[in-house]
């Protein structure tokens, strides 16, 4: 791709997303969503593959239903109640109208059937920002709205449950990672309406885990199991903490995947919500089955390799290493810095 | 506190800084100053019960013993470890070594907490260790399956127990061992106050683990590497009765009737598990059930909750810990010089390695409860306080006991005596370090025989 127009995309990608945190307006919001998409459709399809067309076309059609609803929400919106303000959504069918339609742009169960088929027709880059970037603008939209808590709380629990069990019968690595945003997603969810910091504080600790993973699987070239097998062989200190990398995701102590579930099973607890608190928390060892097994094949057992092929970890790297160590440290030693994250992200 | 926790903490860096030659003696060297600086702990001056306090961690006449025998394993586990990673790359060696140690790290702090959500993380964060020690250095490929139910088991238990924690936490105002006891408690009444009581144990009947839910016990002894065996034996089991004994006196008037059907579990389960040893023709797994079985008479004696069923609970834990521990370590000789675990094809052992029978002997009647030892002390009163809380119980004690020698002589006998096979012709003779390994599992036993009040708890 020529680098002005790449930068060009870049570029639209950054405006649409900085437009819909900016806005008090819902018009402006709804603009900057769809300067978003449009930056990233040629993102998506820049490999003239037809897997990579099918997943532009996918993406491009959830989306724009998803903006569509947001507009006529909105319009409906400013007929009701005679007003365009994000915050003062006050009349509940277009509160909720968004909220679905939000939740049909970052890909919650039950609308989430589009994420793995789109993630897994991407290159690993575009699917992180798909999976990283792509999912602030809708954020900054669901911290606002004030919708119904039994709706959330349904979203919530669904999208763990989805995402843990869509997660199990997956070899493609993109497909697991698509269900491991969804059931992520599922626990920001959860508590959105009880301590939105909380739920700040959960998207930030998915978007560095999440682009450890991304950034480790690019650098060993793996879109699936079996070449994650041999990743051992391309270099070998990131396969021994890939183990911890992906338990963390999967959020278990002292990793700090473990903070943000901690605080939310905490706050849950405290809304006298225990049953949905123990769901969530159960739901979320269906997904640590895949990220172990996933440790299983890159780490613990040491896959057969040709004579040959057991040196490519003598050869410098060409990607640049420095954020995926960066994120790798970030997200196995956070655990202790958890007071500070609270009260760095408290508004 | 520190003045383990940072030696402890710098045995990393000195494993990966010593030269190849000399990583095995100096992490053993350094360990076994560990372990002998740690009992200072057992001297506990203190009239509150808390000695070593400070805003996070402190020992007390409960924990001490638990905290000793951690550090008095590892320098054990290095020994045992040394001959089947002597063929890998030293840097595996050393990512083993570094493994044992991070384990003793976070089970000094598990022990040591007085928060009991510090306890929970780090009761969490000995799965990780002990998950890739199994799973990495297990010799079958059955070993995914055990660090899967291994992991499994216990996080579906201990999930729970994080939610009822956070729960006492939100009705209490605190979740500080120091302080608890003084916080009001709330008055448990619902049938949802029932779960909680269930969700406060569950996870440490996983851990112990009770009879029903023990399944992955014996897997994970079965593909362990040595080191894996008696860490889990010796500690990680113990760290479930640990748990149940701080939790007890917040779930004061629920137990009285809901511990019922668990104790009569957990003396069924010795029952049962002892007969399946009876049939086991795997040495490590029959090892492994009994484990199991001793473990269901320390439910019955922390669920009763008396003073003697406490003090019987925390001797047989111990004493416990070192007696499967050594058992492990003698089976562990046997599968590296025979490369397999079934017992008939290694039969008559005594002509070859006599020597070694003397540790067997030892280690087997330990592990049967012979007097005067610790294990006899601490069977003897858990049998007593069940006894006075139900006279019927003594069928199943008394019946557990029985089986219990019978296995134990099952195994010496079938290791031991009778005549040799004869595949087995060229066995290495013992080393040293073995017997070094072995008397330093059984001295510390035979000599708790003179001072039990080390191990007593808080009787003392």
């Amino acid at each position: 791709m020529n680098p002005y127009i790449l930068a060009t995309l870049l570029f639209g990608l950054g405006l649409g997303t900085t437009i819909t945190f900016a806005s008090s307006h819902w018009l402006l919001a709804w603009m900057g969503l769809e300067i978003n998409t449009l930056a990233i459709l040629p993102l998506m399809a820049r490999h003239h593959h037809p897997r990579a067309v099918e997943a532009t076309t996918k993406y491009f059609l959830t989306q724009a239903t998803a903006a569509a609803t947001i507009l006529f929400a909105s319009t409906t919106n400013a007929w009701l109640t005679g007003q365009w303000d994000i915050l003062q959504m006050a009349h509940p069918i277009p509160t909720n109208m968004v909220l679905l339609s939000l939740a049909l742009k970052i890909g919650l169960a039950p609308m989430h059937s589009w994420l793995p088929e789109v993630l897994q027709g991407l290159d690993l880059t575009t699917g992180l920002i798909l999976s990283t970037w792509q999912k602030l603008a809708p954020f900054a939209l669901l911290l606002q709205i004030q919708p119904n808590t039994s709706i959330l709380i349904f979203l919530g629990l669904t999208s763990t449950l989805v995402g843990g069990w869509g997660g199990l019968n997956q070899t493609q690595l993109r497909k697991i990672l698509a269900y491991s945003s969804i059931a992520h997603l599922g626990w920001m969810l959860l508590i959105l309406q009880f301590a939105p910091s909380l739920t700040l504080l959960a998207l930030l600790m998915y978007i560095i885990m999440t682009s450890s993973l991304f950034l480790i699987f690019k650098l060993n070239q793996a879109t699936n199991i079996n070449t994650l097998a041999t990743s051992w062989a391309k270099s070998p200190m990131l396969a021994s903490i890939a183990p911890l990398l992906l338990l963390s995701l999967g959020g278990l102590p002292p990793l700090s995947g473990f903070m943000p579930k901690w605080l939310i099973l905490q706050e849950l607890t405290k809304q006298d919500l225990p049953l949905a608190a123990t769901f969530a928390a159960l739901t979320a060892l269906l997904s640590l089955y895949f990220y172990l097994r996933l440790s299983y094949t890159m780490a613990l057992t040491l896959s057969p390799n040709s004579p040959t092929g057991t040196t490519p970890w003598r050869l410098p790297h060409l990607q640049t290493t420095m954020p995926m160590t960066i994120f790798t440290a970030l997200s196995l030693f956070m655990l202790p810095l958890t007071p500070a994250t609270i009260v760095l992200l408290t508004f | 506190m520190l003045k383990l926790l940072i030696p402890t903490l710098m045995l990393i860096p000195t494993t990966w800084a010593t030269p190849k030659k000399w990583l095995w003696p100096t992490t053993l060297a350094h360990s076994l100053i560990i372990a002998l600086i740690s009992l200072s702990w057992l001297k506990n001056m203190s009239e509150t019960g808390w000695s070593y306090l400070n805003s996070y961690m402190a020992t007390d006449s409960l924990s001490t013993p638990l905290l000793v025998l951690t550090c008095w394993l590892l320098p054990l586990m290095i020994l045992a470890s040394q001959n089947h990673t002597a063929h890998e790359p030293i840097n595996r060696q050393r990512t083993y070594i570094t493994l044992l140690i991070s384990l003793q790290f976070f089970l000094i702090l598990t022990f040591t907490a007085t928060e009991i959500l510090m306890f929970y993380i780090m009761f969490e964060a000995t799965l990780i260790p002990t998950l890739i020690i199994i799973t990495r250095w297990g010799n079958q490929t059955e070993r995914l399956n055990a660090g899967t139910y291994f992991l499994f088991y216990t996080l579906a238990g201990s999930l729970p127990l994080l939610i009822a924690l956070l729960l006492l936490q939100n009705s209490a105002g605190t979740l500080s061992l120091l302080t608890l006891q003084y916080a009001t408690h709330p008055q448990l009444l619902t049938y949802a106050d029932k779960l909680w009581w269930a969700g406060c144990l569950l996870a440490f009947m996983v851990k112990m683990p009770l009879y029903g839910v023990h399944l992955w016990l014996p897997k994970a002894h079965v593909e362990a590497p040595i080191a894996g065996s008696m860490v889990l034996a010796a500690v990680l089991l113990k760290l479930g009765g640990y748990g149940m004994m701080r939790m007890m006196p917040m779930l004061e008037p629920l137990t009285k009737e809901l511990s019922y059907p668990f104790i009569i579990l957990a003396l069924w389960g010795v029952i049962m598990t002892g007969s399946i040893c009876l049939r086991q023709a795997d040495l490590k797994a029959l090892i492994a059930y009994s484990s199991v079985s001793h473990m269901g008479l320390v439910v019955g004696g922390i669920l009763v909750q008396t003073p003697w069923g406490f003090t019987g609970a925390l001797i047989l834990m111990i004493a416990h810990g070192l007696t499967s521990s050594a058992l492990f370590c003698l089976a562990n000789t046997n599968y590296e010089r025979t490369h397999n675990r079934t017992m008939i094809l290694a039969r008559g052992l005594q002509m070859i390695l006599p020597l070694m029978t003397t540790w067997w002997f030892i280690a087997s009647l330990a592990n049967l409860a012979f007097p005067p030892l610790p294990n006899l002390m601490g069977e003897l009163i858990i049998i007593t306080s069940l006894f006075n809380w139900s006279w019927w119980t003594l069928a199943l004690t008394g019946a557990g006991t029985l089986i219990t020698a019978a296995y134990s002589l099952h195994m010496f006998l079938t290791t031991q005596r009778s005549t040799v096979p004869t595949h087995i012709i060229a066995l290495d003779p013992t080393h040293s370090r073995e017997h070094l390994l072995m008397a330093l599992h059984l001295l510390p036993l035979i000599l708790l025989t003179l001072k039990p009040e080390l191990i007593w708890g808080w009787t003392a």
